[in-house]
């Protein structure tokens, strides 16, 4: 089995660009999935995932190809709920699931969206896929999915949140040297900075809530593992003509620092007709004029991308944008015989 | 200068929107002309400061526009320095603040607390908004103008949300707090809604879901609509747009540009239905790399007044 993770920030198409992975994957005669957060209407469409369906799979083009494609939607709250019901004791899902705390987990805890991908991900090998394309959340830190397993398990199946975490000061009382006295004089602290109230809740959410951390820990160890190995993963950064050189430098030296090459920087949405010469006059002259002010600053764009990253990142490839949003799969075909994949 | 009768608050104006739709840059171009017409403005925004420093040379704002230069400011709010303020208010002590900041305890219950750090964010965004001086009798406000360059929207919802949830889950004082900046954000006295998108289906629905929940939660609506990033085509008299014929044996890069136009124009024509605010169309142009020319010509065509 084979991943592609695509980071990048919001507008870029990375969706887009993800489907249209899978989509020229699933053509080499394999099952591959495609794995998005928030597709756009016609995307949907297109990808059969409308009026509340989350899997589906989608027919190909062409139908004397080989392969099967797949679309999923991840829906974070839709598989935490999944996750407490499978994990959780007896009569405690419903304890989590009605804990005001849990209400606002799902939306508001950063890094929520990728931890449920890992998640899903894992699903998806045990059912056999070949190739997995992740479309990550539209944000710079998304590749933090590498990290975010190790803060869950350290948070929420240690035995200080554990124990402390419910009755904090009755065990402090009963002076259990185990959980160490810098922990509770912590907690303490924390209480009166931060609200005795909610730091309770906190707590005492976790103290429900941390045999599903520990049971999804353990799986997203493994993942993380694979995305970890470069023989099974790669990374891809989705930018613009207008945001290469800042996404560029951003991804990868926060990829460097984890020591993540960087697999393909893919310019997606550029304008790359030369417009005629010399310009006709009237409402035609104005409209190329404004196109070929826009295209000739993507081509420079692009330009200085290959000098400045053109050694460091293997692969840089460019992507024309389509007249019209990507409608049917069709159009993302169109893009899809423009990907260069690895695998 | 326009304050004969002074508001007990800067005028916030929002900037929000999906990501990458160019809020930033708009944000700036905003900021810079009112700062030039002799407001005081600031401008918050969630992008680290290096980042807007590519963009804007201080030493290049204080030559081309010295007035501007002397009135605006423009901050990056990082919600977790925001938390180091809070511990280091509450604890004097600079070595047991600093345990506690360094304690992966701390750490990790700041980072799993939901809405914690959007709560301080909100809590700094209306101490900025307030005019201290006015309230101490001096006759001039801190600023005039705060400009919030939101999160993307799913993420500038949840910061509005955070405030309620407080109140909502919670008793005591953070609760209290909650309830207060609740009725601060939620205020349309103290805000103007300035949605930016530019004309593509994916960020107008965004934009429409967004203004829907605004309405619906917080009882907020659209000041105006920004169209950013508009086609010529889309602004073109029917007269001018007759003109314009495409085929087969066109160049490509028309075809494209007048197939682009008028996708836009179809979509502009629909939005009403959805955003009765008026809209304000900024042109395409190439992109922005701090010339503070453009940035200028931009905030002409944003040309937003400071009380809607």
């Amino acid at each position: 089995m084979k991943i592609i993770v695509y980071l990048g920030t919001g507008g870029v198409g990375k969706t887009s660009v993800a489907a249209a992975s899978a989509l020229a994957l699933a053509r080499t005669g394999v099952r591959s999935m495609v794995i998005t957060t928030d597709p756009s209407l016609r995307l949907r469409t297109a990808l059969g995932l409308a009026d509340g369906i989350t899997e589906q799979q989608v027919p190909l083009p062409d139908s004397e190809d080989a392969g099967e494609l797949w679309a999923a939607l991840l829906d974070v709250r839709a598989t935490l709920d999944e996750a407490v019901r499978l994990y959780a004791r007896a009569g405690m899902a419903q304890r989590i699931l009605d804990h005001p705390i849990y209400a606002t987990i799902a939306s508001s805890l950063v890094g929520m969206q990728e931890l449920m991908a890992v998640e899903r991900i894992d699903q998806l090998r045990l059912r056999g896929f070949d190739r997995i394309i992740v479309d990550t959340a539209p944000s710079r830190h998304a590749f933090e999915i590498l990290d975010k397993p190790a803060l869950f398990a350290d948070l929420s199946s240690s035995r200080k949140v554990k124990l402390v975490g419910r009755t904090y000061k009755l065990v402090s009382a009963l002076g259990l040297q185990s959980i160490g006295r810098s922990a509770i004089d912590i907690y303490a602290k924390a209480e009166e900075i931060l609200g005795v109230n909610l730091v309770r809740q906190v707590l005492d959410f976790y103290s429900i809530f941390y045999p599903i951390a520990e049971g999804y820990s353990r799986r997203a160890e493994r993942t993380v593992a694979m995305l970890r190995d470069p023989a099974v993963t790669e990374f891809r950064v989705v930018t613009t003509p207008q945001k290469a050189m800042r996404d560029a430098a951003f991804f990868t030296s926060a990829l460097g620092e984890r020591n993540f090459p960087i697999g393909a920087i893919c310019v997606n949405r550029a304008w790359l007709h030369a417009a005629p010469e010399p310009l006709p006059g009237g409402m035609a002259g104005d409209v190329l004029g404004w196109y070929s002010a826009v295209s000739e600053s993507h081509r420079a764009a692009v330009w200085s991308l290959k000098e400045a990253y053109g050694t460091q990142v293997r692969d840089i490839q460019v992507f024309s944008e389509l007249e019209r949003d990507v409608d049917g799969v069709a159009a993302l075909d169109v893009l899809a015989r423009q990907i260069h994949l690895p695998f | 200068m326009d304050h004969q009768a002074p508001q007990p608050q800067a005028r916030i104006l929002v900037l929000c929107g999906k990501g990458g739709v160019g809020k930033t840059t708009l944000s700036l171009a905003l900021g810079l002309r009112h700062a030039s017409q002799g407001r005081r403005v600031v401008i918050v925004s969630s992008h680290p400061l290096p980042e807007l420093g590519i963009a804007v040379s201080l030493d290049g704002l204080s030559r081309r526009f010295p007035e501007a230069s002397r009135n605006l400011f423009v901050v990056h709010l990082d919600p977790r320095e925001l938390l180091v303020e809070v511990v280091e208010r509450a604890v004097p002590v600079p070595l047991v603040a600093s345990t506690i900041l360094n304690s992966s305890i701390f750490q990790n219950l700041v980072e799993i607390s939901p809405g914690l750090k959007e709560f301080y964010f909100l809590a700094r965004l209306q101490q900025l908004a307030e005019r201290k001086r006015a309230i101490s009798g001096a006759s001039t406000p801190d600023y005039d103008i705060l400009i919030w360059d939101a999160p993307a929207s799913g993420h500038f919802l949840a910061t509005l949300r955070a405030a309620r949830a407080f109140e909502t889950y919670l008793t005591g004082p953070l609760a209290a707090a909650g309830a207060n900046l609740d009725r601060f954000f939620s205020s349309a006295a103290n805000m103007s809604i300035l949605p930016v998108s530019p004309l593509e289906e994916m960020a107008l629905t965004e934009t429409f879901e967004m203004a829907d929940a605004l309405s619906r939660e917080f009882q907020l609506g659209c000041d105006a609509l920004i169209l950013n990033s508009v086609s010529p085509v889309v602004t073109a008299s029917d007269a001018d747009l007759a003109t314009l014929h495409i085929d087969d044996s066109s160049a490509p890069a028309l075809r494209f540009a007048v197939n682009r136009g008028l996708a836009e124009r179809e979509l502009c024509a629909d939005i009403r239905h959805r955003i009765a605010a008026p809209q304000v169309s900024v042109p395409r142009i190439r992109h922005w790399d701090g010339d503070l020319d453009l940035l200028d010509q931009i905030g002409e065509w944003l040309n937003i007044p400071a009380a809607l």
